[in-house]
């Protein structure tokens, strides 16, 4: 471990004295104050803040990611082309010591700077409220909304596969599906999606008058005399108000399903949002049951005259405080390490078997696929489509195997103040440390312990 | 015997970039080194040296054939703790200090932290860059780097020193030096394995030499008996009159040979020395190097209970001779301290008026084989150090300078 230590000091230093760090760092110096001086969001303190700590942590991952590259690549190739290697792995220090040295340099780099970068930008948001003279009812409101860090459920999209089969069905005897639709698979496919998303809206539609029920488990607020939130966003049909009333109920599950008798207060008010903007109406956490199982409802009320849909993506979530804000932004940092780690990996592993410019090339690829990964695989589902087969047996088991970066990111946690949950965290954890940095460090120590240091092409 | 480093058959191809075989940098190579042998591998550019010493240390693989180095392979930790190795060229970091290099180095070798930087002192000492160990190496001389380059070689005192061209760049003194701490570790039993074409370094300090061409050795053996030329003699004097001297060359030409007689000159290296040395009697100033000849503590010095072994191990030599072949010819035991006496008998051939009369030197006959066992170095070494030792040092026989 001393020897392992010894190597991983020596790249710390190197990064620093070889200036390589001290260019990001510089970097993010001048631009983060300037960042927090110059954005003013949507003109509110909350939304300053959500556009500082937004861009702050996006521009702080992203040069921390480019510095974990360049460094991982770097330390390692110089070492074989300045032939300092000669004189290191010719004394008692096995190859795989070597490379797990440079590994743990990146990361100490790493971890220095990501907890120098994160208590900076934490700091400035703490003092940002004060800086700009906060009255205490936005500061009361701030740290309801901003500085807190609220658990997010969205309610399950209900199964209506069955429905959108039967019509399916019926639309086809109507021979309102072309037969050359229906004999082609994909495009076959493609209607029945359609008719499911149908359906689902349907669920989540309500006309004047009508009323939607939605189910949320394991509802768990930390202090039950602080409040939920319910966070939506509803569409209307174009033309018609843009202001509408509804009539918003929570409780215990039992209540609103069996009429069961209640044992504490149930909340029921009728609020007017105007449509297609996201709102948050606030609820006293006292409605919650001990067993966190409750209901919310929604009725379309008088005097709106056309039906409301609540899109299926984000229409509708329930918030509520499961944590600190600087316990969740402590998350946010280790999410960030979590991706660092992974490309620490594959920096070493791209520089034990081709030189510079060749290794960072191929890890910027692997960064940039993985940080679209969702267009990426999109993409490739869309287009494998028309090879099925070979892209089934080919690319997609490669494009499965990449990191997914902007599923796990932390700013999208942080902006609407949810609750990075110790299983997102995990689940980020376990796929790139757990398995991909592990099989990529693996791979490393292979190839290096088998190469040539000396190798000479004639 | 147990040979430090053995090869057998060692064959490195070097292939283009389509896997095909292009040129034979070592051919065939079968070369035995001895423990506390001084060993000179010459050639020409190209001949195969540096690729022979790095398949030796695992950085580049053989094609063919194998390499035993102290008795295992080179890439194991066990056995590269005991070698030192200093490459052609200094490849250091250029980021760190002269103090940090050495520090880092010691530490790959779980040195603890007391002997590290006494180590790393006695060395920065040794090789007078202490004024400047706190510099970044990227910022020295290609000499000073040199140093540096030296120094960590020795950090972990080797039992088996490996030096590629390492007197390149470096001034008079600094060859000198080097040459003087070669011959003090071959004193206490290191083996030494130089790698050089400037031949006269290697003719200092080599007891044995092999001169690679085209990847194979052309010439292999003791330097003495490689270099001595039967078909001639030479007689060094000191000061004699004009007529004493017409008399030997009268004496000589009646041989019907021919004889030059010139006054001997001073090698430039000693003249070179010699002006420096008054240099810095004066303090004058330096941003280099400060040449001494002062070497490493911890690698001249031995510890007490090394002293006493030694004693015991060279009063047994006398008389308990190796049934193995020696790294070179065994000579009869001199009174005083090998090197000393050398010296004196030097002195005096070239003070005395008159010539002195030499005793031949006659080759020790191998006695009856001692049993091994009367004092056991290993159990000893390993119980006063604490650690596992290594080999025991054979005893090195004094050069035959006749």
């Amino acid at each position: 471990m001393r020897r392992i230590w010894a190597v991983a000091i020596t790249t710390v230093r190197q990064a620093l004295r070889m200036r390589i760090a001290v260019v990001f760092t510089v970097l993010l110096l001048v631009l983060l104050p300037v960042m927090a001086g110059s954005m003013s969001g949507d003109g509110t303190h909350k939304g300053r803040c959500q556009t500082f700590v937004s861009y702050g942590l996006s521009l702080t991952s992203l040069l921390l990611c480019l510095l974990t590259i360049v460094v991982s690549v770097f330390t390692v190739t110089s070492d074989i082309r300045n032939h300092q290697i000669f004189t290191v792995i010719t004394k008692p220090l096995r190859r795989h010591e070597f490379i797990l040295g440079k590994l743990l340099g990146v990361l100490v780099l790493d971890a220095l700077l990501l907890t120098f970068f994160c208590g900076g930008i934490y700091g400035i948001v703490r003092y940002l409220p004060t800086h700009y003279g906060a009255d205490p009812i936005a500061r009361q409101q701030l740290n309801r909304e901003f500085f807190t860090a609220r658990a997010s459920l969205k309610p399950m999209n209900p199964d209506v596969t069955a429905e959108a089969r039967e019509t399916f069905e019926k639309l086809r005897k109507q021979d309102e599906i072309p037969p050359e639709v229906f004999a082609n698979e994909l495009r076959r496919r493609q209607v029945m999606d359609w008719i499911i998303k149908q359906k689902r809206l349907e669920k989540r539609a309500a006309g004047v008058g009508e009323r939607i029920l939605w189910e949320f488990h394991n509802v768990r607020p930390v202090d039950p005399t602080e409040n939920l939130f319910i966070r939506f966003k509803y569409d209307a049909l174009p033309g018609s108000k843009t202001e509408m009333w509804g009539r918003w109920a929570v409780g215990p599950y039992d209540v609103f399903a069996y009429g069961a008798k209640p044992d504490r207060p149930i909340y029921d008010q009728v609020l007017r949002h105007s449509a297609g903007n996201f709102h948050e109406i606030q609820i006293p956490a006292v409605v919650v049951p001990a067993d966190g199982h409750i209901a919310l409802g929604f009725q379309n009320v008088p005097p709106n005259d056309t039906a409301i849909v609540f899109p299926l993506d984000d229409g509708v979530e329930l918030l509520y405080q499961a944590d600190t804000f600087g316990a969740n932004f402590v998350r946010a940092a280790v999410m960030i390490f979590v991706r660092l780690v992974f490309l620490a990996c594959l920096g070493i592993l791209a520089s034990t078997f081709v030189s510079f410019p060749v290794a960072i090339m191929f890890c910027l690829v692997i960064f940039f696929v993985a940080t679209f990964s969702t267009f990426v695989v999109d993409s490739f589902n869309y287009l494998g489509d028309s090879i099925g087969g070979v892209y089934n047996y080919t690319v997609k088991p490669i494009v499965r195997m990449l990191p997914e970066f902007d599923k796990f990111n932390p700013a999208q946690y942080l902006v609407p103040a949810r609750l990075i949950d110790l299983s997102v965290l995990a689940k980020a954890a376990g796929r790139m440390i757990g398995v991909e940095a592990p099989i990529l460090l693996l791979l490393a120590i292979w190839i290096f312990s088998r190469r040539e240091l000396a190798r000479v092409t004639v | 015997m147990q040979y430090a480093v053995e090869t057998f058959s060692l064959t490195k191809i070097f292939n283009d970039w389509w896997g095909r075989s292009k040129v034979f940098a070592v051919e065939d190579l079968h070369l035995k080194i001895r423990r506390n042998e001084v060993f000179g591998l010459l050639g020409p550019n190209g001949s195969g040296k540096t690729t022979t010493i790095k398949m030796l240390l695992g950085l580049l693989h053989p094609t063919r054939g194998r390499a035993v180095v102290l008795g295992g392979d080179s890439t194991s930790p066990k056995i590269s703790t005991r070698i030192g190795f200093c490459p052609e060229e200094s490849y250091l970091y250029r980021f760190l200090s002269a103090r940090e290099t050495l520090d880092f180095y010691g530490k790959l070798f779980s040195l603890p932290a007391e002997v590290r930087r006494m180590r790393t002192e006695s060395l920065l000492d040794m090789v007078g860059l202490r004024a400047v160990a706190n510099r970044p190496v990227g910022t020295y001389s290609k000499g000073m780097a040199r140093r540096i380059g030296l120094a960590q070689a020795l950090i972990n005192d080797p039992d088996l020193l490996i030096l590629d061209e390492p007197t390149t760049g470096l001034d008079p003194i600094g060859t000198r030096q080097i040459k003087d701490l070669i011959l003090k570790l071959a004193e206490r039993g290191k083996t030494i394995l130089l790698c050089s074409h400037l031949l006269a370094d290697v003719e200092d300090v080599c007891d044995r030499i092999a001169i690679l061409y085209g990847g194979k050795v052309r010439a292999e053996g003791k330097v003495d008996e490689l270099l001595r030329r039967s078909t001639g003699k030479q007689i060094n004097t000191g000061p004699i009159g004009d007529d004493t001297l017409a008399q030997i060359r009268r004496l000589i030409e009646s041989e019907d040979v021919e004889c030059e007689i010139t006054s001997p000159m001073d090698r430039l290296e000693a003249f070179f020395i010699r002006t420096v040395a008054e240099a810095q009697q004066q303090d004058q100033p330096t941003s280099g190097a400060v040449s001494t000849t002062r070497l490493g503590d911890f690698l001249t010095r031995s510890d007490t209970t090394e002293a006493v072994l030694d004693r015991l191990v060279d009063a047994s030599v006398d008389n308990v001779p190796d049934t193995t072949e020696p790294a070179t010819e065994p000579v009869a035991p001199a009174a005083s301290p090998p090197p000393k006496a050398d010296q004196d008998f030097l002195k005096r051939l070239t003070q005395a008026a008159k010539p002195v009369e030499t005793t031949p030197v006659a080759p020790v006959q191998p006695a009856e084989p001692t049993p091994p066992d009367e004092i056991d170095i290993h159990i000893l070494d390993r119980l006063a150090r604490g650690d596992e030792a290594p080999e025991p040092p054979q005893p090195r026989p004094e050069k035959n300078d006749a």
